[in-house]
């Protein structure tokens, strides 16, 4: 905390001191820098209370944050089908799942606080940032689920696709965090099945059932591409490529994505709504590329169809228990 | 009495590597934190790695177990929340000429350059 405090007066080179001690602070904190730099090209881990530059605590906390915002938001689509879930064995599979997804988020925002601490963030306000919209979360959340297939669709392919994006960050320098992804990955594989299940038994069954399956499919294939993110390297996905947070490009990841559902997909009898998709002889795959103007948007303003509704949904549940945190105290 | 040091227990938790969760290793007397830090060392690191300990007075802990079995009873079958619950699939995925997916398979491919 000490550190991160002459860290930032250091940047600013403020409070009044002398450009002696200006300039003694830099020169420390260079060594700090190159030092951490160190400790990241060797493959160590980097636990909280270790020194970590202030560019890295907020690459940090704004990847987890919206991890950890979105595993909640993501209960919300899969929610809606919980009392509508076909037979009680659903119900009670769905459930248990939207129960994980919420502990994803639990322990995750844990993570992000221990983050925050220092610069001054809490529990309160990771939580209230998503109705402002200072945090973001996953398009694929914003979207509309209007049928039993789109549960079974989000189970296995929203839920396989996070599932890779989840596993790249497994071997991530920051200790905490890949901590807490073992476990959410071990969560995750019972969704796989849980999501698999579904569309087996869809696949397998009537003409209308099948009928219903494609049409999920059909919904939520742009954003499932879209949900890897550009293709482009951003500044920031260059940044945690740099300090090993991640090392995986978006795009390496939907061809992963790609690789292992394609296949799949086409398997089970459905057509990808994507007449222009295949695989060249490199092995890379060629798709049409979804409206990113349009998905970048959705998140980053709430205005995808089911946007509005779920954060109010999610404020209302916050403020409305506000008071049960209270008399716990 | 104020001020007197008594002797005390403390839990000892060791974590093997970044990765993993601190793990109960057994506990130990001592006088204080600092001493209970060195005896740990020395009564469970004489051999195994690690790279944190966490020594816990015993007095902290707070916990529920023994004869308290209402507290972990299952009153359902709760194969439902695991993988085993769905060994279906396996056999289904088959009769589309196609395999279920592991989690296993997936990280080990997304390691892979
Ligand atoms: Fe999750
Ligand atoms: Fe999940």
């Amino acid at each position: 905390m000490m550190d991160l405090k002459s860290n930032r007066t250091g940047v600013r080179g403020a409070h009044g001191q002398s450009a002696d001690v200006d300039s003694q602070v830099e020169t420390k904190e260079a060594e700090q820098m190159e030092a951490f730099m160190r400790r990241i090209e060797a493959g160590d881990k980097i636990e909280s209370t270790d020194w970590m530059p202030l560019e890295y605590r907020l690459l940090l906390l704004r990847l987890i944050h919206m991890h950890g915002i979105s595993e909640i938001m993501g209960a919300y689509p899969e929610k809606e089908w919980v009392p509508k879930a076909p037979t009680l064995a659903r119900k009670l599979s769905l459930l248990a799942k939207v129960q994980d997804e919420v502990g994803h988020g639990q322990l995750l925002l844990r993570v992000a606080e221990d983050l925050a601490e220092p610069i001054g963030g809490n529990r309160d306000s990771l939580m209230t940032d998503v109705f402002t919209g200072k945090v973001k979360f996953h398009n694929v959340f914003h979207m509309d689920a209007p049928t039993w297939a789109d549960a079974g669709i989000i189970g296995w392919l929203v839920d396989g696709a996070a599932i890779i994006t989840q596993t790249a960050l497994l071997d991530g320098s920051y200790a905490p965090y890949t901590r807490v992804l073992r476990r959410v990955c071990a969560e995750e594989s019972f969704h796989m099945q849980h999501g698999e299940s579904i569309i087996l038994t869809l696949a397998e069954g009537t003409k209308t059932q099948r009928q219903m399956l494609q049409d999920a499919l059909n919904r939520w294939w742009p954003s499932l591409l879209f949900f890897f993110g550009p293709k482009e390297i951003s500044s920031p996905v260059e940044k945690m490529m740099k300090y090993k947070i991640r090392q995986r490009t978006n795009e390496e990841l939907r061809q992963k994505f790609l690789n292992r559902y394609v296949p799949r997909i086409h398997a089970v009898g459905l057509t990808i709504p994507d007449s222009s998709l295949h695989r060249d002889a490199d092995g890379l795959w060629h798709y049409q590329e979804p409206d990113w103007e349009y998905f970048s948007m959705m998140v980053r303003e709430n205005v995808g169809p089911k946007s509005a509704e779920r954060i109010h949904l999610r404020q209302a549940a916050h403020e409305g228990q506000a008071w049960a945190r209270q008399v716990a105290l | 009495m104020e001020g007197v040091k008594e002797y005390g227990a403390y839990e000892v938790f060791v974590q093997r590597t970044h990765q993993d969760a601190h793990v109960h290793v057994g506990s130990l007397l001592a006088s204080d934190v600092s001493m209970a830090i060195l005896l740990a060392r020395e009564n469970f690191l004489r051999r195994d790695e690690a790279v944190s300990l966490w020594v816990v007075p015993r007095t902290a802990v707070a916990s529920v177990g023994g004869e308290d079995v209402d507290f972990f009873a299952r009153e359902f079958d709760r194969s439902y929340r695991e993988v085993s619950g769905y060994a279906d699939n396996a056999l289904r995925w088959k009769e589309f000429k196609s395999r279920a997916l592991s989690l296993d398979e997936v990280i080990e491919d997304v390691r892979k350059p």
